[in-house]
């Protein structure tokens, strides 16, 4: 028998796929709230003047960038039923997201260090010798400016990269990596297409005849097994 | 073409403006579909997205199901260049087809600032921005909202103007349309010669303008006898059963009016003289408490909003305001959702209405007092006494808050310098009253004065005015700023040039359609938008088609001049107008709906009266 009067704490997997890769992570955190409103779940509000419902997404992810692996933690006032929970999110969500899994976290958001992604090019640029050049690029020194909170600084992109693997097919180029994903240590996987534009000259114009996409696939722990 | 247009995306600002997939959105089978309708709003998404009037039209036609109504907004400039560069004509958010392949496309024309960028909607959409240059298999471009009440500026770029409300009209139209394609009687003449004999339609091209060498008006008169003289504006007549959205588009980015908006009552019992709103909505009409709770419960369980907006003209005129707020806050409180009451007049703000949006969180509130002295209050038929005002902002700072918001307009017929300095007057009386009310809040006070221009509008008793000169208007301005040293007053005023191009359109006709043209054609947009609005380039623009901008704008009109918004008849009569004009020469006032009918006419619209309040 479950209590019912206790606070639970539910992990939310989804998706967050096409158009939606524009939603900004702002955007994103007033949408649920939202969602979760209309799914009448007893969601847990924060004390103070203005109590807000209380949401943890485990890692931001990137506007521009589409994601199967999403994972929001929220507290409920009382016990409901895994499945009615995910049931109910997703008669409430849009069309390209998806709650792909609920359940009672076990592992801390902490412990995830490393994210995987798909990141797929298209470009006439690309051809015969690109998988070699991205392979060198990316193992070897790649020198790039990041901006961060504190300003601008030069990193080199394989420093962060713990996995990488590179396939071309005619004009299309599909890279799998690993990247570092801590809070001491994170990247951003736009800063690979930047590093290409940069060294190898592909995704530079502005028109439509080059194109490309990035997913994140996985979280992971420092053993590079899945984070849950 | 959603695949083509994803690099273009990743390269403009705010993409998500153009991608739609919003929970809600209403997406259909085309195949079983005979009418497309593109709803376009020129302006960004964020400000259509807001728009009440567009949530109830795209709701009521997509409630037929031979219609699917998709919606489309004006693409910010960066977005335009990249749209132009690859060949990509404007779209519509839900299929993400071009519109020149629709059979309908309506834009809503909420200002005349977004004339420019209405018309380049079109030019955008790889059609001929005139009507008589377009062709059959293009589609019908049709107009409506407030600045159809003289659509005569942009009258040469439509097809047909929807007048007055329109999700009953423009339902009709959509049968209309349908109903000839289907049995084969279509043609676009055929078309719009059977729309001008619906309710509430007005197609320019039926009607026949001549002009005086003075540029007035010699003759405006229908081509065909079967063509109404005069074009009434539709009504709704109950908003207890007309169509009202529940569960509208959710908008992922953050718009303008980003909540439950909730529509207590169309129309204004009020009638002051400068506004048009408080004309053309006429006669009131009001929802019952009980169906606007309803309406509240289910749009919130379809939305998730936390926050609740009640909208009208003047909600404290609203009779089932008390009744109806009770019902919201029973349930509203308990779920933590804030119910906000804009709109609301001094004359009756009351301490019981000061309790229950005591929650809200914001500390101020806004009173709009529009003119600094009795007399010309009283010429505007305000119906505000200073008194009123200071016994409102005294109930607001006993309730906690320490910021008023001041709305008031220079320019106004009659004005004189007085009258400025009335507002400077009224603006440190209200910062005396905070410093007098026990129990305020220990914060200091801030009052804002916050004062635009007059626009002479149609329909309205001062449609026959001219707008001051723009160096009148900056001279007042400048001695307003002086006259206000409180540092606890801030003074803000609207650019006076804006005003004065509103002015021009607002009261213009056929011919201002070249400089129309001409200002898009040199890539002139967004008008409304401070970092596009440039009066010199429209200075320019009217100069090189030979239009003087003081004939329309500040040149006064005689009572008995054609004026180009004749053909629309809004249900207030012109001799009701004129009275009016003239009542505001002696600052005679005129009792509102409630107390005393004034016999504007307007009622003479419904199929029965009970709706004019004072006949309850």
């Amino acid at each position: 028998m479950v209590p019912t009067q206790e606070i639970t704490k539910v992990r939310i997997k989804f998706s967050k796929v096409g158009d939606l890769m524009y939603i900004s992570h702002l955007d994103l955190a007033r949408t649920m709230q939202r969602i979760i409103l209309r799914s009448e779940l007893d969601i847990w509000y924060s004390e103070g003047f203005n109590p807000q419902p209380k949401m943890v997404f485990a890692q931001p992810l990137p506007t521009g960038v589409e994601s199967v692996c999403e994972l929001l933690d929220i507290k409920l006032n009382s016990y409901m039923d895994c499945e009615e929970i995910k049931e109910r999110l997703n008669r409430n969500f849009p069309r390209e997201m998806r709650v792909l899994d609920v359940y009672t976290p076990e592992e801390k958001i902490k412990e995830i260090a490393f994210t995987e992604y798909k990141i797929s090019l298209y470009s006439d640029k690309i051809g015969e010798n690109t998988q070699e050049d991205v392979e060198k690029l990316f193992t070897g020194e790649c020198l790039l400016e990041k901006k961060t909170k504190s300003g601008v600084k030069e990193i080199n992109v394989s420093d962060y990269i713990k996995e990488i693997s590179a396939k071309a097919d005619g004009n299309e180029l599909t890279l799998i990596v690993i990247l570092h994903s801590s809070a001491e240590k994170t990247l951003s996987p736009e800063i690979l297409v930047e590093a290409m534009r940069k060294y190898l000259g592909i995704m530079t114009s502005d028109g439509i005849d080059e194109h490309y996409s990035i997913m994140r696939e996985r979280m992971l722990k420092s053993d590079l097994s899945e984070f849950r | 073409m959603q695949k083509n247009i994803s690099t273009i995306l990743k390269s403009v600002s705010k993409p998500a403006r153009y991608t739609g997939g919003e929970f809600g959105q209403i997406i259909k089978d085309k195949e079983k579909i005979k009418t497309r309708i593109a709803f376009c709003f020129p302006d960004t998404y964020e400000i259509g997205m807001s728009n009440l009037g567009m949530k109830i039209l795209y709701g009521a036609l997509n409630e037929l199901d031979y219609v699917w109504c998709e919606r489309c907004f004006a693409p910010w400039p960066d977005m335009e260049e990249k749209m132009r560069k690859n060949g990509i004509g404007l779209f519509t958010l839900e299929s993400k087809d071009e519109i020149k392949d629709f059979d309908i496309m309506a834009i809503s024309m909420q200002y005349e600032l977004c004339y420019t960028t209405a018309i380049n909607m079109i030019d955008l959409s790889g059609l001929n921005v005139w009507a008589s240059e377009r062709d059959e298999s293009d589609p019908i471009i049709l107009g409506g909202g407030p600045c159809a009440y003289n659509a005569e500026p942009v009258a040469e770029f439509f097809d047909i103007f929807s007048i007055g409300e329109g999700e009953e009209a423009l339902v009709e139209l959509a049968e209309l349309y349908t109903k000839m394609k289907q049995d084969g009687t279509y043609t676009k003449s055929a078309f719009l010669r059977e729309a001008s004999h619906l309710e509430g339609f007005y197609v320019p091209s039926l009607y026949d303008v001549e002009y005086n060498e003075d540029g007035t008006i010699s003759k405006f008169e229908p081509k065909y006898d079967d063509v109404p003289k005069k074009v009434v504006k539709r009504i709704v007549n109950d908003l207890n059963t007309s169509y009202f959205p529940l569960k509208p588009v959710m908008p992922y980015i953050e718009t303008v009016h980003d909540r439950i908006m909730l529509e207590t009552f169309r129309g204004c019992i009020r009638g002051c003289r400068f506004c048009q709103a408080g004309m053309v909505y006429r006669p009131v009409r009001e929802k019952s408490a009980e169906v606007l709770n309803a309406q509240a419960q289910a749009i919130y369980k379809n939305t998730g909003y936390n926050e609740i907006s009640l909208t009208s003209l003047s909600i404290s005129d609203y009779s089932c305001l008390h009744e109806a707020t009770d019902l919201l806050l029973d349930w509203t409180d308990k779920k933590k959702i804030n119910l906000s009451l804009p709109s609301l007049r001094a004359d009756s703000f009351t301490r019981e209405l000061m309790r229950k949006i005591s929650g809200v969180r914001s500390s101020g509130l806004t009173f709009a007092p529009e003119a600094g002295t009795q007399r010309l209050r009283d010429a505007i038929n305000k119906n505000l006494y200073e008194k009123d005002l200071l016994n409102a902002v005294h109930l607001a700072f006993e309730g906690g808050k320490s910021q008023v918001k001041l709305y008031f307009m220079n320019g106004l017929p009659t004005e004189t310098y007085e009258d400025i300095e009335g507002i400077s007057t009224l603006a440190s009386l209200v910062v005396d009253e905070y410093y007098k009310t026990e129990g305020r809040p220990r914060r200091p006070v801030s009052v804002t004065v916050s004062v635009s221009c007059f626009v002479p509008k149609p329909h309205t008793p001062f449609q026959w005015e001219g707008q001051d000169s723009l160096e009148s208007l900056r001279d007042k301005q400048i001695f307003l700023a002086e006259k206000i040293t409180d540092h606890k007053i801030r003074y803000n005023w609207h650019e006076a040039k804006v005003s004065r191009l509103e002015a021009v359109f607002s009261k213009g006709n056929r011919r201002l359609s070249k400089a129309i043209y001409e200002a898009q054609r040199r890539g002139m947009r967004f008008d409304a938008w401070d970092e596009y609005f440039s009066y010199e380039n429209w200075l320019d623009v009217f100069d090189s088609v030979g239009i003087d901008m003081d004939f329309y704008a500040t040149r006064k009109m005689g009572y008995d001049e054609i004026l180009p918004w004749d053909v629309i008849d809004i249900g207030v009569s012109k001799s009701f107008l004129i009275s009016e004009n003239k009542k505001a020469y002696e600052s005679v006032t005129t009792p509102n709906c409630k107390e005393k009918c004034s016999g504007c006419g307007a009622n003479k619209l419904g199929k029965e009266l009970t709706w004019c309040p004072h006949r309850k």
